[in-house]
């Protein structure tokens, strides 16, 4: 599973994934919908992190 | 045809080979695969519909867009020209890796400077550089009216500067000095300039475009650029992030390179000031986000003054622009 935390100012949107293109296409979303703006795929790539279980409020996002 | 029995062979024969499975399966070598494949060529886009648009939009659109685009194909001319002393460090410091990846990226950083002389030359009908320079907006004419930051020109001082130190340390310095002044413009390059400052102005150019529903090859050469550019970032701050780890005290040249050009930073400068009718605070925002992740990437503790200065709203430029 890989987790990608938001830093745009203010805000601490999680979302755990289970795989780094499911990752990616959840941060692009939650960048591009809350903050109408973007992420590039290696930036999201880069910062991922491992984790072993779903994080979150429901299943995969902490909205 | 292999052998476990490399007891025999020379050193210096070994020594003229570098690729090895470990590198192949790193992350640096993997941008460049990445390159390879996402390879696009300027010659395959078409001019003729913002050609068309440049005509439609009124004196003021023009100098706001080109406000922007002109600041782009200098600078794009200047990344391409300052990339020298990174290549000779990584072999400086062995890293064929980064040699081969370096490759792609300077390639890029000519063509993005390519995609941006064939934009102005088709759609705007200039090229010579006297042309370009008359709508290039003066630094000297933002300032701080609290006198507390001085912005400075980044891009054409603050590169050559710390890649001057890189290149004099690549061929006078031991593996250290080498790896500290890698970081150093490192953070310049790829953290501050491609990984902040410059990060606004891509989202201003494509809202801009796509506001007024104009000028599609700008926009779509924009998020070209931006893909390549994503490689460019991660690999600067993957790489500083190596380094510190190995040498912790290096995470000093970071906080140092983005203290000396502050300035540049906590405010909006001329050329993104220059579209009317944008949100602005957004950008602000996003560059916090930018600051952030470029942290998280090389793995530093951020400047929170910087964060906080980037969010204050009293910190707030003017810009009596002038075209240069």
């Amino acid at each position: 599973m890989k987790r990608w935390t938001c830093v745009e100012a203010g805000c601490s949107y999680e979302l755990t994934a289970e795989d780094v293109p499911s990752a990616v296409e959840g941060a692009q979303r939650h960048i591009a919908e809350e903050h109408r703006s973007f992420e590039l795929e290696e930036m999201i790539e880069d910062v991922l992190e491992d984790v072993s279980e779903p994080h979150g409020i429901d299943l995969y996002d902490s909205r | 045809m292999a052998t476990t029995d490399h007891q025999h062979l020379d050193p210096s024969v070994v020594g003229k080979f570098h690729f090895t499975r470990e590198l192949i399966e790193g992350p640096v070598y993997r941008k460049y695969q990445k390159a390879i494949r996402k390879f696009w060529s300027v010659e395959d886009l078409d001019f003729t519909q913002d050609a068309l648009d440049w005509g439609a939009i009124d004196d003021e659109q023009k100098r706001g867009l080109l406000g922007v685009t002109v600041r782009f194909l200098a600078g794009e001319q200047n990344v391409t020209n300052e990339l020298v002393p990174m290549l000779a460090a990584a072999q400086a410091l062995r890293r064929f890796d980064w040699t081969v990846y370096l490759g792609t990226f300077l390639m890029e950083e000519a063509k993005h400077a390519e995609f941006f002389m064939r934009w102005h030359k088709e759609v705007v009908g200039v090229l010579e550089p006297e042309e370009v320079a008359q709508h290039f907006l003066v630094r000297g004419k933002t300032i701080d009216p609290s006198g507390r930051f001085e912005v400075r020109d980044v891009l054409h001082e603050a590169l050559p500067y710390y890649g001057r130190r890189l290149l004099e340390t690549t061929l006078e310095g031991t593996e250290a000095e080498i790896e500290r002044a890698f970081v150093a413009f490192s953070a310049a390059y790829n953290a501050f300039v491609e990984g902040v400052l410059t990060m606004p102005s891509y989202e201003i150019v494509i809202d801009t475009t796509t506001s007024w529903n104009a000028f599609p090859t700008l926009r779509q050469g924009f998020r070209l650029i931006l893909m390549d550019e994503g490689r460019h970032i991660t690999f600067g701050t993957y790489a500083c992030r190596l380094l510190i780890e190995k040498d912790p005290s290096y995470e000093d040249e970071v906080h140092r390179v983005f203290d000396a050009y502050r300035g540049n930073i906590v405010g909006l400068v001329e050329y993104q000031k220059a579209v009317p009718g944008l949100d602005l605070d957004k950008y602000q925002q996003m560059k916090v986000r930018h600051y952030k992740n470029r942290c998280r990437e090389m793995g530093v503790t951020p400047d929170e003054t910087l964060i906080e200065q980037i969010l204050d709203p009293s910190i707030d430029f003017v810009v009596g622009v002038e075209a240069g």
